[in-house]
């Protein structure tokens, strides 16, 4: 048997937070109860809040008047470390109003389009009679980086935006076409070749065919003042102008009618789809995002393909913060409790521990990644191993149970390393979710406890939709997201659904999980979010690092 | 032959007490006299009437209903109390039971009752003088230790924390007190308002009273399935997969 993974760690995450001279297999503590002051960021919060009393003319920030006097910090204030970094950051830093990186990755999501090109340039060759050259395309490349952040093309004496407000739009192309790539001002290409390991590349390409799209990013202070549903309107237009420039065509005649279809609407993929009207949120909302999706944004496959479970573990992290922190966090509810839920799965190294201990433990018992057959059965044996292995983590340390002082915290990731092991493990995500939900029984039944008053509700009835191909409640996990009937109401699932459905395609050495034009899309260089490494990112934001896009400064008072 | 409920799998001494949670056959264990329990409860002062939010169901003239004549009301409801509650948390270090089985045992045990499972914390709605029996039966019995358990309304949080150094569960509000004589006092009621006066609800259980009355498993103590290394699963494990099994494959339904 080989040895199994045994690193704890933790440990190194526990030590700082809650200092060396602890001993962390205690069962018991002297409470010091030294209140808010005991934070370096709650003192400074108190401060701002004094500093700002007499502007504002009305009571603000005042932990003092929480629960009858009784300040929170009665027990210790503990920072957190991003798993997988070197960031020590305090709790605060991570709710995604203090946190300008997490605000960025939405951004990232909201102001990205993917519109092809091929229908709009089979139009101007067969309708308008127009020639399409590389040469031509890259002069249309010009000047669709000129108009899409905001700029005048063919009409005289029109408002345009401050170029140092929208400095992040950008638009560049990607092909499955080598010789067409080969072609394309190196400026204006997303290069599969160069951004992809090799065999990646190919099964991007193979997939893609020879077909040429367009990743537009417009501007991020566009979508922060309207909607992740403008985008396709905001593209739609700075294409349409830019395709009567480059191509000299009249802005009247019937037939450019064709061309604004073909090139602004018949080859569009928006990020996410639109909700029901009872969740009232356009395309390019959280709300529509599919668990495949957000796999193939994050970019760490592509630059850490031989780490599997890191892989896994960064789609998580995109996904706790996206669809916990601020889909439901804030889009559907409101409020802080839910960056508290979240960061359990990317902070402090616990996660992490836990799913290279069952990625160890699959690989030691079925020969490698992909191997295992995809049955319930090596659900049975990965989910039960790795729920036991965490269990016995959290009573072994009782630090550790302390920061995830929540069951629903514990749920998450006892049930994620449960779901990423089987994933990993079998090359398909549904056995993964089978694992999940194990987990989650497997863990009331241990502890008699499990998440909040409904956290887990899905969680008991869900076995059951594990290999239901049935109406609205079908779907491989790919295509579920967060809107999928019984995942549309509570936190700390949606990012371990995206990151089991990655661990499946992560075991196989697949490019993308469900989408290469997203895949490709999101390895733009140009893009401001960490794409490739999330949690470095959520650090790098909330160390104070991080220089977010759609910045008003230039045109406002200095403070 | 009377058919007798098994209620849950094992022979562990987990298993046993989970059972008898579930059955509601509970050893009491101190008599903590009704007033107390009501100012702990803190929803009226203790000897005022109750609050009532209709007539008694006598006076109402009910309407002519076979599951009515089916179902006698509960006093509480017979009288027309307001619902009120109790919420309990109890601690991951070997308190005597946990939420699910609070919720268990009031489901089954307990007519005209709302449990509510959270993984900190254990509510239970009920008529109003329903509940304050019900809670004397909780209070009362080995469901509860007074150092591993306390009645919070509210900032309940301390269910997952080290232990005070008096063996103590962590209370924000810090409602009980350990006294020189070495019993506990309620010194606030369960959402934190100052109580007249310290309410004696009796000595803690020791560590290995506490351990052999458990419904947690934890592998200091019964473990559920062994160790890394050493696996051994419990019947609850094998029962477990067994229905996990069949609620997956039920779930497959390709016609």
């Amino acid at each position: 048997m080989a040895k199994l993974h045994s690193k704890k760690l933790f440990i190194k995450a526990l030590n700082k937070k809650f200092g060396k001279d602890f001993d962390l297999a205690s069962q018991k503590t002297e409470y010091k109860r030294l209140g808010p002051e005991q934070s370096a960021r709650k003192r400074e919060f108190m401060e701002f809040s004094k500093k700002l009393e007499g502007k504002r003319g009305i009571s603000f920030y005042n932990p003092y008047v929480h629960a009858g006097g009784i300040p929170l910090g009665q027990r210790q204030l503990v920072p957190y470390k991003l798993s997988g970094t070197e960031f020590i950051v305090e709790g605060d830093d991570l709710h995604f109003v203090n946190n300008p990186a997490m605000q960025q990755m939405w951004d990232d999501v909201r102001r990205t389009i993917i519109v092809g090109l091929d229908m709009a340039h089979e139009v101007l060759e067969k309708r308008l009679g127009k020639e399409v050259t590389p040469e031509t395309i890259n002069n249309y490349l010009e000047i669709l980086n000129h108009a899409m952040p905001g700029a005048a093309v063919v009409q005289e004496h029109m408002v345009e935006t401050h170029p140092g407000l929208v400095d992040d739009c950008n638009v560049r192309v990607f092909t499955g076409d080598d010789a067409l790539a080969d072609e394309i001002d190196p400026q204006y290409l997303v290069d599969i070749n160069k951004l992809f390991p090799a065999d990646q590349a190919e099964q991007l390409k193979a997939a893609m065919g020879k077909t040429t799209w367009q990743a537009i990013h417009i501007p991020t202070i566009v979508v922060r003042s309207c909607d992740g549903g403008t985008t396709s309107r905001w593209s739609a237009m700075q294409l349409g102008m830019t395709f009567i420039d480059a191509y000299n065509m009249a802005a009247g005649e019937a037939a450019v009618a064709d061309l604004a279809y073909a090139a602004k609407h018949a080859a569009v993929l928006q990020m996410s789809d639109m909700l029901p009207a009872r969740r009232a949120r356009g395309p390019n909302n959280p709300g529509g995002l599919s668990f495949g999706f957000m796999s193939d944004m994050v970019q760490t496959s592509r630059t850490k393909p031989q780490d599997p479970v890191m892989v896994s573990l960064n789609v998580v992290a995109a996904g706790a913060m996206l669809y916990d922190q601020i889909w439901l966090g804030s889009y559907m509810s409101g409020g802080v409790g839910f960056t508290q839920y979240a960061t359990a799965a990317y902070t402090n190294d616990v996660l992490d521990d836990f799913s290279y201990y069952a990625a160890d433990y699959a690989v030691d018992k079925y020969g490698g990644f992909a191997k295992a057959p995809a049955t319930v059965e090596t659900a049975k044996d990965i989910a039960t191993e790795a729920t036991l292995y965490g269990i016995e983590q959290y009573e072994s340390f009782p630090t550790l149970l302390e920061d995830h002082f929540g069951g629903s915290q514990r749920a998450s990731v006892l049930a994620a390393c449960s779901g990423i092991g089987a994933g990993l493990a079998t090359g398909h995500s549904q056995i993964g979710l089978a694992g999940w939900y194990l987990s989650m029984l497997l863990h009331k039944e241990a502890w008699g406890r499990l998440g909040f008053f409904g956290y887990d509700l899905q969680d008991q009835c869900g076995p059951t939709n594990v290999f239901s191909y049935q109406s609205d409640e079908s779907n491989p996990v790919e295509l579920r997201g967060a809107n999928y009937p019984n995942y549309a109401m509570n936190v700390g699932h949606q990012g371990e659904y995206a990151g089991i459905t990655q661990s499946a395609h992560a075991g196989r050495g697949d490019a993308f999980a469900v989408n290469p034009l997203i895949k490709v899309c999101f390895a733009n260089p140009a893009l401001i979010f960490t794409w490739d490494d999330i949690r470095r990112g959520f650090g790098l934001g909330g160390a104070r690092e991080f220089r977010a896009a759609g910045d008003r400064g230039l045109v406002m008072p200095a403070v | 032959m009377a058919y007798t409920a098994q209620f849950y799998p094992g022979s562990t001494s987990v298993g046993i007490n989970r059972r008898k949670q579930m059955s509601g056959n509970l050893e009491k264990l101190r008599d903590i006299p009704e007033a107390d329990i009501v100012a702990i409860l803190g929803h009226r002062t203790p000897g005022a009437d109750y609050s009532s939010t209709h007539p008694p169901l006598k006076e109402m003239g009910e309407p002519d209903c076979p599951i009515r004549q089916i179902v006698a009301p509960t006093p509480g409801a017979a009288a027309g109390d307001r619902v009120r509650y109790n919420q309990f948390a109890d601690s991951m270090y070997f308190a005597p039971s946990t939420p699910y089985w609070r919720s268990y045992w009031a489901a089954i045990n307990c007519r005209g009752c709302d449990p509510g499972t959270l993984s900190g914390r254990q509510i239970i709605e009920a008529r109003e003088r329903d509940l304050d029996a019900l809670t004397k039966v909780q209070m009362d019995s080995e469901v509860t230790d007074m150092a591993l358990c306390s009645m919070r309304g509210c900032t309940v949080h301390g269910h997952s924390l080290r232990l005070e150094e008096n063996g103590m569960m962590f209370d924000m509000l810090s409602r009980t007190e350990m006294g020189k004589d070495g019993n506990i006092y309620y010194v606030k009621d369960q959402v934190g308002i100052p109580l007249d006066k310290k309410i004696n609800v009796g000595k803690p259980m020791s560590e290995a009273e506490a351990k052999k009355r458990t419904t947690i498993f934890r592998f200091d103590g019964v473990a559920i399935g062994g160790k890394v290394g050493a696996r051994k699963y419990d019947e609850a494990v094998e029962a477990l997969h067994h229905m996990w099994t069949l609620r997956t494959q039920w779930g497959y339904r390709p016609e």
